[in-house]
């Protein structure tokens, strides 16, 4: 998959699954601010991601995707 | 396998609230557990189990399974709490004698929080089904 396609692909997964706007979606914002992820909900995200996109997120990789730029670049490499 | 008094080794909860009996199968991605409804069960009303027995089962599969883990690191069972229940449903009340079978698959993990899909038949029927977080305390 191309990035950019896959930047497109994780922002409208994410925003429809987490019910925000696509467009505070951005590459340099934090994640779990803006999709005003908790504890609990953080691991719906990474089974999100593993389901969407068959890429698993262990929990010592997960400290450092903070930033959607971040998880893109996890994505690209492995997706 | 473990049964019934072995079982200790993998939940911290003790009679009368123990609520899985066996640990049929366990490996990276899930676990197999099991409970014989005894007419004595805490959870059991008119002879049948109630819909919290169902629920305190699958989520002491999840804990058996963690315990597992631990177990085979020669620790002793953590304690888990149940952050969140969503996608629940309770098909039928299980009878007295019944023996329940529940598949639990591990869907993914972060920060500390288990997300789990569990299924809890007796025989061919679907007696109930979830998912669930379980929050593993850490010493």
């Amino acid at each position: 998959m191309e990035k950019q396609e896959l930047i497109k692909k994780v922002n409208s997964v994410l925003a429809e699954e987490f019910e925000v706007e696509e467009s505070i979606i951005t590459p340099d914002a934090n994640i779990k601010q803006t999709l005003e992820l908790d504890s609990l909900s953080l691991v719906d995200m990474v089974a999100l991601i593993e389901n969407e996109f068959g890429v698993k997120i262990p929990s010592a990789d997960l400290v450092k995707v903070q930033t959607f730029a971040a998880l893109y670049d996890y994505l690209a490499e492995r997706a | 396998m473990f049964q019934n008094e072995q079982i200790y080794q993998l939940i911290p909860q003790r009679p009368p609230i123990v609520m899985v009996d066996t640990l049929w199968s366990a490996t990276e991605s899930g676990a197999e557990t099991g409970l014989t409804i005894d007419e004595s069960n805490i959870f059991v009303q008119n002879g049948v189990m109630r819909e919290a027995g169902l629920i305190e089962h699958i989520a002491q599969s999840a804990a058996a399974y963690a315990g597992y883990s631990t177990f085979s690191q020669g620790l002793p069972p953590k304690l888990g709490f149940i952050g969140e229940i969503k996608s629940c449903k309770i098909h039928t009340l299980p009878a007295v004698g019944s023996q329940l079978r529940t598949e639990i698959k591990l869907m993914a993990e972060a920060a500390g929080v288990t997300l789990i899909a569990a299924e809890t038949h007796v025989a061919d029927t679907l007696v109930a089904e979830c998912q669930m977080k379980i929050f593993i305390k850490e010493d």
